[in-house]
């Protein structure tokens, strides 16, 4: 599933001596909302110097941070298309006000036009110093030798002095520019949590004619599912899992495993410790205080919190060839999230746990297929969902609940009666080229065929950046909090949908156990 | 003091209260820290050993069992590394820009191989009576420390967690450990048996030199690991169990392995005694482990605090009260591999290699893995 991104903002002050990159890793509220459960927890406030924030909810900069002079360099550049965002600045400014992002496109216009002007003038001084380096070639009077040594020495001040300061210029312009949100469809509706719209609908909710358990319960009764030790163990929100829910877990990611090979998709499974580089550049925020991301000690590694960053990894800082494309990945892993700023009722058993198993889907491609792709991976999700027996509605996500990466995302809500209403089961979204513009990822498309003269090099098609897409194939513990309680029987048992029983050695029922 | 005194004896009495009273606390508090410290310096203090366990260093390991023998090849053979790459099904190149060296990613029919291995030893041990679980990979140091590893500390093996006070496991044998801690059972609960899976993670910090080649040494893999709760007079019965179960395991993929008695300077501080199976692995040239199986009697149980009530013998007599309850005692703990995916897939891809380059499937396998009997070069 992918994590609802942060949304980078920065409202910068437009000179170039006050910048401090410093500020890329700024505390960001938690923005992992799920479904209908977690949205609306961090009051909305007013924006304040540079804050990454989501939903507008921004925190306070101490003030010894923003009067840093220092400059850090920013570890990795994206390859932001200055000159596409200034010829469509209007799109731009609207896209930015649909999503509530903070980004500052003043700034980076204006950050920009500077940049440029100073790229000329350093430009200018190089051909100068080049022609005075040109004319000491020849014969000379002494008293011009030195006038020329002087302005020589002059413009290699200058130039140093310039060089700086376009280096300074250009990271400062990739600091607020990484803030700019991904585009975004033009299907997709404008507004907040409750403009999203339904694009499908299938099942409805089981009619029961008992008292039914929420999930909690069956897990006790079941002896499936064991919150109290691991909370001595680890701590809140960990579990064990017990007997045949390790069955169902293990029938789950084999069965959607094989649904999803079928079409295609390479099996894989990834590295879970990552270096924290490789999570920004999925448009993740790996530090600050209500990070979702766990950090090893002593190490620039962190814990991923989906398959999505690893994938993404694979192919960073490469070329492919068109032929290669599409690349279709289903990878296993398990997820770690803090969580942190989450609580309330939307925390409650396996809805929202700190490690969990999961099966993503990830495609990189042209960019003219993404869309193909984006449908066809929500044509999987509802598969599968749908072959198991769910009642679940498929959500076109409005404008202020796209993560800044998703070009568009659907989300699919399935009915959990134990909670009486729908919770997010997964997320498909489509980057476009958000993610591998930060990743690096090309591709040089095929070159026509033609006749004519030999080719050079200098002649291969240009490369482009590619797409990609990312999708929750299986969600482990919000499947089965979706299995248990739908399929709860009035001496309660739990049946298990016809498709995972060959996965499970034929089981059909867990029933309750004699003590 | 509660008697009827004279003045001057009652103060004479004050006095030596208040006198006693400053003597008791400083001494109560040079005992606390008298426990302390002996506490810290006793916890260095190993299990006792097994009489049969040979003492000495590695070569003093005694062969307990022989099984198979080493596959004669009559072509050029590949190491797992090159197998990886030439059936394009282990990556580690895209993982060290990603994460680092030693770690990896598992693609096509690997990623199959590894969820076979699990699914047949899950269902193997299943039938022998044991509980499947899966884990919390993150937990509370002190249950590091109270399994017997060092969490902190210069070459340690454990992945700490930024900001807090938990750790990754690199091993279910900690989370499992931890499932009963502090508690008592009952005698008729025991033994428990559970096979537990987890991914385990280890910092291998330390660690160099040709043991550390591809897959026989990473910081994060799957295994399957058992779990035993018993009473001290079956701890051996089950040590036994254990390696039975392994061998089994091992004899039905068609390894070539021995069981070693490991001797008394590689036991680890936790273990009575200690099985140790190592596997030939002709890429290698060399045997190497594959599975432990330790006995760890009461050491981690009394730093755990996991304890039993024997059942009362049947007995007529006065009624009993609370008083009369027999005392409670230490449980024995034991542990021991069913499955590390990475080593089983080093003997797997090594030991049943072609000279066409494919890989047979071992036929309990096949079943969990959609019928799959070879992998094949893929065309490029």
């Amino acid at each position: 599933m992918s994590l609802h991104k942060l949304r980078l903002a920065a409202a910068v002050p437009v000179t170039i001596s006050t910048f401090s990159s410093r500020l890329f890793l700024k505390p960001f509220p938690n923005t992992l909302t799920l479904g209908l459960f977690s949205r609306r927890l961090q009051p909305r406030k007013p924006l304040l110097v540079r804050a990454f924030s989501a939903s507008a909810a921004v925190q306070d900069i101490p003030a010894t941070q923003t009067s840093e002079s220092s400059v850090a360099r920013p570890q990795w550049k994206a390859s932001i298309d200055f000159k596409w965002i200034r010829d469509n600045k209007e799109a731009v400014e609207i896209n930015i006000k649909n999503r509530n992002s903070n980004a500052n496109l003043d700034a980076v216009l204006e950050l920009y036009e500077n940049m440029l002007n100073l790229q000329k003038e350093v430009e200018r001084l190089r051909e100068e110093r080049n022609n005075v380096a040109k004319k000491m070639k020849g014969k000379l009077e002494s008293s011009e030798r030195e006038r020329l040594v002087e302005e020589g020495k002059n413009l290699k001040e200058s130039l140093v002095t310039l060089e700086e300061d376009l280096v300074k210029l250009k990271d400062e312009l990739q600091h607020v520019a990484q803030s700019i949100p991904n585009m975004t469809h033009p299907d997709v509706p404008v507004g907040g949590e409750d403009s999203s719209a339904i694009r499908k609908e299938v099942g409805c909710p089981r009619e029961f004619n008992f008292p039914i358990k929420d999930h909690l319960q069956l897990g006790k009764d079941l002896d499936l599912i064991d919150f109290d030790s691991a909370a001595e163990v680890s701590g809140s929100k960990f579990f064990y899992l017990k007997n045949e829910a390790v069955l169902l877990e293990m029938a789950l990611l084999n069965w959607t495993l094989s649904q999803v090979m079928k079409k295609g998709y390479t099996p894989l499974t990834t590295p879970e410790i990552v270096r924290s580089s490789i999570v920004e550049k999925c448009g993740f925020q790996p530090r600050g205080d209500n990070t979702q991301v766990y950090s090893i000690d002593g190490t620039d590694q962190c814990l991923i919190g989906t398959a999505e960053i690893p994938l993404g990894g694979i192919h960073m800082d490469s070329i492919l060839l068109e032929s290669a494309l599409p690349l279709k990945y289903i990878a296993f892993s398990h997820c770690f999230r803090t969580e942190a700023g989450a609580a309330g009722a939307a925390t409650k058993g396996l809805y929202r746990v700190h490690q969990f198993s999961k099966a993503e889907m990830f495609v990189i491609c042209r960019p003219e297929d993404s869309e193909f792709f984006h449908h066809e991976l929500i044509q999987i999700e509802e598969d599968l969902f749908t072959s198991l027996g769910l009642h679940f509605k498929t959500l076109d996500m409005a404008t202020a609940d796209l993560g800044a990466p998703a070009y568009r995302k659907f989300d699919i809500e399935a009915w959990m009666p134990g909670f009486g209403r729908f919770g997010e089961i997964s997320s498909a979204s489509n980057c476009t080229d958000y993610q591998s513009r930060r990743l690096g990822i090309r591709y040089r498309p095929s070159e026509p065929l033609q006749t004519g003269p030999k080719k050079g090099k200098a002649n291969l098609p240009a490369t482009k950046f590619v797409h990609t897409l990312n999708a929750t194939a299986c969600a482990v513990p919000r499947m089965m909090v979706c299995l248990l309680e739908n399929y709860q029987q009035e001496d309660g048992s739990v049946v298990i949908p016809e498709p995972l029983r060959p996965f499970m050695g034929g089981i059909e029922l867990i029933k309750p156990k004699l003590k | 003091m509660k008697g009827k005194l004279e003045p001057s004896e009652r103060e004479r009495l004050v006095e030596e209260g208040k006198s006693l009273k400053e003597s008791l606390v400083s001494m109560e508090e040079d005992l606390v820290k008298l426990k302390d410290e002996l506490q810290h310096v006793a916890q260095s203090i190993p299990n006792m050993t097994h009489p049969d366990v040979p003492v000495g260093g590695e070569d003093s390991s005694a062969i307990r069992k022989e099984v198979g023998c080493p596959r004669e090849f009559h072509f050029q053979i590949k190491d797992h590394l090159q197998l990886g790459k030439d059936l394009d099904l282990i990556d580690f190149d895209s993982a060290a820009e990603v994460s680092g060296s030693k770690f990896f990613y598992l693609k096509n029919e690997a990623v199959l191989l590894e969820m076979a291995l699990l699914n047949w030893t899950l269902s193997q041990v299943m039938k022998k009576g044991y509980t499947p679980l899966t884990t919390p990979e993150i937990v509370r140091s002190s249950i590091v420390e109270k399994c017997g590893f060092q969490p902190r500390g210069d070459n340690t093996q454990v992945y700490s967690i930024d900001g807090t006070d938990q750790c990754l496991i690199g091993t279910a044998e900690i989370p499992l450990g931890g499932i009963h801690m502090d508690s008592i059972l009952l005698e008729s609960a025991l033994p428990l048996k559970y096979i537990a899976f987890s991914h385990c993670f280890r910092t291998e910090a330390g660690a160099a030199g040709a043991a550390t080649k591809g897959l026989y040494r990473v910081h994060q893999f799957s295994k399957a690991e058992m779990f035993v709760i018993c009473r001290p007079e079956d701890s051996e019965f089950f040590h036994h169990e254990l390696i039975q179960i392994e061998e089994d395991l091992f004899t039905s993929l068609g390894l070539h392995f021995k069981t070693l008695d490991m001797a008394t300077a590689d036991l680890g501080a936790p273990a009575y005694r200690k099985f140790d199976i190592e596997a030939w692995m002709p890429g290698f040239g060399r045997f190497g482990e594959i599975s432990s199986a330790s006995n760890c009697t009461d050491y981690q149980s009394r730093r755990l605090g996991i304890r039993y009530r024997p059942s009362e013998p049947l007995q007529t007599g006065p009624k009993k009260g609370k008083a009369n309850l027999p005392a409670t005692k230490f449980v024995h703990t034991l542990n021991a591999t069913a499955c590390a995916v990475p080593r089983m897939m080093v003997c797997l891809l090594e030991n049943n290699q072609q000279e066409d380059g494919s890989v047979v499937i071992p036929e309990p396998l096949r079943p969990f893995m959609g019928g799959i009997e070879l992998i094949k070069p893929k065309l490029k």
